[in-house]
């Protein structure tokens, strides 16, 4: 997993840093708005800071000497760099601000010099005619001198710090007084554990020990870098004072500058280390079907009852009857019918509502009431279980994000709901054919039994004047107007009543099937204002998880 | 150009200071000659000063700080520095004020301190070396005659570390060596380092110097500008030890330099008036010794400090007064931050408080308005008196017998059980609603406060797991409890009673109704017809039975009855958070506690006046 880790000598390819490092952008783009900002600055630094890097010259490592105050840091930078560059002193703390040396022209590492934050009038250059090709195999090293981060001048710590996340390559100077110090360990080498790559250690004033006492402290200073999980990273003795014993770390440093290779190095543990960090957020894949059909049942259960569906198709149901009755019911009775209201009316979804696309008609609010208190606490209980459901299989970090989403539309939610039902075609603008037949014929039994009571008027009056008698036409025995009157009432009557239970199936019919087409709008508002923001969420889980794969090159 | 070379650069100030000057610079003694302290007068304030202390260290061990707040962390370092203090040095100090000079020899690792010890008593007593840190048990050198002062139970200082013949690598030991070298009434002790990676020499260091009555910080050339020494010292002074200072391993060449500006900071630092030694970097002896003319004038310094009793006595008396002294701060510090525990306390309950006031507002805006009552359960009630069912119960036995045959054949519940149903059904989703919202709220305000922060945990963002149980169990309770209300008030009516069972069933679930219904019922949309008439047909029905005022009675009773059953279970669900700080209240008696203890301490030490000219 670890690359610098493995081999040293593992060459990293330029590409493939670049890949991972836009993989981490990528990830931070679409994790920003859900995951704690706490958790991604150091992602974020990293990616402006590689950015930097890589935009910079790569022929040259930077490498820094850090270690405690009085190890010899500044000694070793001027013994590197054979001149007296950085100020040496008894005094502690001597060395305040960073110094660097160049190796090879200044002019392309002054770029890097000011994007590292050395000041001009410390920087210094190596090369001169009079060397030779004496120095020729450190070319394109930079050396910086960096401050101490264990004196009592805490703004030393803060550059040193500043510093180390900038450098290539680290050098640890110490010594054999203070290489056991806690700060040393707890606050500088620990945090470096996967960088060993481009790490070096350096046990200087290595001449004030005997070459028994060197070897012991040695392997103790291992047993300590071990204990901090630096494993790997070499173990130099070395002495300023003393220039036989400097050649190994110079052998070293040419080693890292020929390679050309510590900038990358140092990037892509960084990336390592960030990746790890980002890893702990991320669990299992998010499941296809996040959150199921059961949980969104029971949101447009909850919804439909907070929008008072029921009460709704009821009254459709109500106005179905209403509406049949004052159609098809005995023409005498159905002025009384009219007197009623209908149940529709009264909750303003009487009107049908335009609503294709070119239609400007305002959607006007119904007067279904308001959900009850019961009902908007089922609702939040809904809301709350979609988020719930969906978080489940998700790191803890994730819960926040995906309940503010479940809950990001919750305000326009009744409003959503009202529209929905106003809308909702609830299928009683056509009545059926049969009402209007239904009509005719009542009208027509009416009329009869008009007829017959007219023409039975009109006999008995032709009887008390003496008239003589319309020859009356017989069916059966019954004469024909009593027969057309008593079939008229009695027809319509029948009717009315054969009617009855036809109207009733009728208007359960449309009940259920209003219920039906409420429902499945409800279910709509649903989808958009609760599950779709929760989606969002998984959907920029799953496009994280997979950007994270690609950076920690898995 | 070595030996004790106080930088002269500030004369001391305070009077403290120069009697400490001069009685740590033996040149200067008086004469004086052997006089034991221990003849010394024994003032009866010591006494009280005795009892003051043990009862600091009483109300020390009982007080906690279980939130996580910033002063809580140094609280508690304070608070344990503190107690092992008590323990360890000023309890035995102060009843053998006679015991030898503790000299602890301390600094960073690798400042060559066992160095400094084996030449200072010029026996290799405690081991040096290469290796970091070097010393990891402490080394305590006495004089032969002196030795019983630190036997084990002798009720002298340090009595919770364990003494040793020899050297042991067990925690808490520290290893007693009698060498005649050291003079009587002066005890050498080579602590652990300060700042290395193990973290028990740190801890053990930090409890050893707090023993001190006279502290040899031990620094070098390369480390006297560290941070972590200067934190020590400046504990130290702040504590009022009298320190001395070693500046160890200077490059010979350096010396003035280094001497000159280690002397300026500690003027900055104010602590100029301490005797300053420096060493310079030589080869040591065969016997891994410094060689006499580097150690030579420290040997002198303490040879005439262990021949001078008053000096001696002086410089315990300096620093058990500066030990005493700095207890009523740090106390008061130990109060301050238990009050802050106190007050965050109360703010995060408060915080709780909050949310479930507001759950409680909801529900009962939901009683009040009678919405409850709206769609399923209206509906439900119509059909209950649309089936005649109240009024023909009440009519005659003979109905209510039929309707009992016809709901048993029919195999339906009755009507009256329906609304029950819904009822409970809609007042449990509203507990569950208003209680999941509260968690919500008050997880949410203790997560944005650091300490509430840590005493969160995942359950707490949801309401408990049983509460759709127990407000189930509520609502049911009090339906049983209205029933049996009912009950009761109907007893002296009996004219009404004949269908006794059946009228008090249906008047339970009625006055169940007015208590939604009568208060500030207002009809809309749907239940136009049925909430009206079905609120004036209940009222109707049980003002025939109990007349008007009853009714009201009834309805304010049971409504008040549901309201407090909800707040005790809103309550209990409260409780699952503030049950998290419950902890910390008690602490507030402590605190106070701990202030008058080291008040009483305050007045102790000065009636006793341990510096002062009188003594």
């Amino acid at each position: 997993m670890n690359v610098a880790q493995t081999v040293p000598n593992d060459r990293i390819d330029t590409g493939e840093l670049t890949r991972r490092l836009e993989a981490l952008a990528r990830f931070l783009r679409v994790t920003d708005p859900y995951l704690p900002d706490g958790d991604l600055v150091a992602a974020h630094t990293l990616v402006e800071r590689a950015s930097g890097r890589l935009t910079l010259s790569l022929d040259h490592t930077v490498v820094a000497l850090a270690g405690s105050t009085g190890s010899g840091k500044s000694s070793l930078f001027n013994a590197l760099a054979r001149f007296k560059l950085s100020p040496v002193g008894v005094r502690r703390p001597t060395t305040g601000a960073a110094h660097a040396v160049v190796w090879g022209p200044l002019e392309p590492a002054n770029r890097l010099l000011d994007w590292v934050g050395v000041l001009p009038r410390q920087r210094f250059v190596r090369e001169s005619a009079l060397d030779g090709d004496d120095e020729a195999s450190m070319r394109g090293l930079i050396l910086l001198d960096l401050p101490d981060f264990d004196s009592i001048e805490r703004g030393h710590q803060l550059e040193v710090d500043r510093l180390l996340g900038l450098v290539d390559q680290i050098v640890w100077v110490v010594d054999p007084q203070k290489y056991g110090d806690r700060v040393l360990h707890q606050a500088y080498l620990s945090h470096f554990a996967t960088h060993s790559g481009v790490t070096i250690v350096v046990l200087n004033q290595a001449d004030r020990l005997s070459p028994t006492d060197t070897e012991v402290v040695i392997a103790d200073l291992n047993r300590l870098l071990g204990e901090d999980g630096l494993t790997g990273a070499p173990v130099i003795a070395s002495s300023a004072k003393q220039p036989g014993m400097l050649q190994d770390l110079r052998s070293a440093l040419e080693n890292t500058v020929a390679n050309r290779q510590a900038a990358l190095r140092r990037l892509a543990a960084d990336l390592d280390v960030i990746g790890d960090e980002l890893g702990a957020m991320f669990g299992p894949p998010a499941a296809e079907d996040e959150v199921d059909r059961a949980t969104v049942r029971q949101l447009s259960e909850s919804l439909s009852a907070s929008a008072g569906v029921a009460g709704v198709a009821d009254a459709t149901a109500g106005a179905y009857r209403h509406r049949a009755s004052a159609a098809t019911g005995w023409p005498l009775m159905r002025g009384l019918r009219r007197l009623r209201p209908d149940p529709l009316r009264r909750l303003h979804l009487a009107e049908p509502v335009k609503t294709d696309s070119v239609s400007t008609d305002v959607v006007p609010r119904t007067s279904v009431p308001e959900a009850d208190a019961a009902q908007k606490s089922a609702v939040g209980l809904s809301v709350r279980a979609v988020a719930d459901r969906a978080a489940a299989p998700l790191p803890e970090v994730w819960a926040p994000a995906l309940n503010a989403a479940a809950r990001s539309r919750a305000g326009d939610l009744p409003d959503a709901l009202d529209r929905a039902v106003a809308q909702t075609d609830l299928g009683l603008e056509q009545p059926p054919s049969w009402w209007r037949a239904v009509g005719i014929l009542q009208w027509v039994l009416l009329g009869a039994a008009g007829a017959g009571l007219v023409w039975l008027i009109l006999g008995y009056a032709l009887a008390a004047l003496g008239l003589p008698e319309i020859d009356g036409a017989q069916v059966g025995s019954v004469p024909l107007p009593t027969l057309l009157l008593l079939t008229g009432l009695a027809g319509g009557l029948l009717l009315w009543l054969l009617l009855r239970p036809i109207i009733e199936a009728g208007a359960r019919r449309a009940g259920r099937r209003a219920e039906q087409r409420l429902r499945s709008a409800i279910t709509e508002v649903g989808r958009v204002h609760v599950v779709a923001p929760v989606r969002e969420v998984l959907n920029a889980y799953a496009q994280a998880r997979e950007a994270l794969g690609v950076v920690r090159s898995e | 150009m070595v030996g004790p070379s106080a930088p002269s650069a500030v004369p001391s100030a305070s009077d403290e200071k120069q009697q400490v000057k001069a009685a740590i610079n033996p040149s200067d003694r008086t004469g004086g000659g052997q006089v034991r302290p221990a003849n010394l007068e024994v003032p009866p304030q010591l006494e009280r000063l005795a009892t003051g202390l043990t009862r600091l260290r009483a109300a020390l061990g009982s007080v906690s700080y279980p939130l996580e707040l910033p002063s809580a962390d140094e609280a508690r370092q304070v608070g344990s520095a503190l107690a092992a203090q008590l323990d360890d040095y000023l309890l035995p100090r102060l009843s053998r004020l006679d015991a030898p000079l503790l000299v602890v020899v301390g600094g960073s690792t690798g400042a060559g301190k066992s160095t400094l010890v084996n030449s200072l008593v010029q026996t290799p007593v405690s081991t040096a070396g290469v290796l970091r840190p070097t010393t990891r048990s402490p080394v305590l050198v006495v004089h032969p005659d002196d030795l019983p002062f630190f036997a084990p139970g002798s009720g002298g200082v340090l009595p919770g570390l364990t003494r040793t013949g020899q050297s042991s690598s067990a925690p808490d030991a520290i290893q007693v060596i009698a060498a005649p070298t050291v003079g009587p009434g002066l005890a050498l002790l080579d602590a652990p380092d300060i700042d290395s990676v193990v973290d028990h020499n740190r801890k053990l260091a930090a409890q050893l110097l707090a023993a001190a009555d006279l502290w040899l910080f031990v620094t070098t050339a390369a480390r006297y500008a560290d941070a972590v020494p200067w934190e020590t010292l400046t504990t130290a002074r702040l504590r009022g030890t009298v320190i001395a200072l070693v500046l160890d391993r200077v490059p010979p060449d350096a010396v003035g330099d280094i001497a000159a500006h280690l002397g300026e900071m500690l003027t900055a630092n104010e602590l100029g008036s301490a005797p300053l030694f420096v060493l310079p970097e030589t080869a040591l002896d065969e016997r891994g010794l410094l060689p006499d003319a580097a150690i030579g004038p420290m040997r002198v310094w303490f040879a005439q400090l262990a021949e001078d009793a008053n000096a001696r006595f002086t410089v315990v008396r300096q620093t058990l007064n500066g030990a005493l002294a700095a207890l009523t701060p740090a106390a008061d510090g130990l109060a301050d931050a238990i009050e802050d525990q106190v007050r965050t306390a109360r703010s995060l309950d408060e915080r709780v408080e909050a949310a479930y006031r507001t759950a409680r507002r909801i529900t009962e805006d939901g009683l009040r308005d009678g919405q409850l009552l709206r769609g399923e359960v209206m509906a439900r009630w119509q059909e209950f008196v649309g089936t005649g069912d109240l009024v023909r119960g009440l009519e005659s036995r003979v109905g209510h017998l039929r309707d009992r045959v016809i709901a048993a054949v029919g195999g339906r519940p009755t009507p009256s059980h329906n609304l029950r149903v819904a009822m409970e059904s809609q007042l449990v989703t509203l507990m569950r609603g208003v209680a999941a919202d509260a968690a919500e709220q008050a997880y949410s305000a203790w997560h944005a406060h650091p300490a509430g922060e840590a005493l969160l945990h995942p359950d707490l963002q949801h309401a408990s797991a049983d509460l759709p149980q127990r407000a189930d169990r509520l609502v049911r309770d009090w339906q049983q409890w209205v029933l049996n209300l009912v009950r009761t008030e109907a007893g002296d009516k009996r004219v009404v009673a004949r269908g006794a069972a059946y009228a008090v069933n249906g008047a339970g679930l009625a006055v169940m109704i007015a208590v939604f219904t009568t208060t500030a019922f207002i009809p809309t949309g749907l239940e136009v017809a049925a909430g009206a008439g079905s609120a004036v047909a209940g009222q109707k029905v049980l003002e025939a039975i109990f007349g008007d005022q009853a009714i009201r009675s009834l309805a304010t009773r049971a409504r008040a009855e549901l309201l407090t059953r909800v707040e005790e279970l809103l309550a209990a669900e409260a409780a699952r958070f503030t049950g998290l700080t419950a902890a910390v209240h008690p602490e507030a008696a402590r605190g106070t506690l701990l202030r008058q203890a080291a008040a009483e301490v305050e007045k102790a030490r000065e009636e006793l006046a341990l510096t002062g000219s009188g003594s």
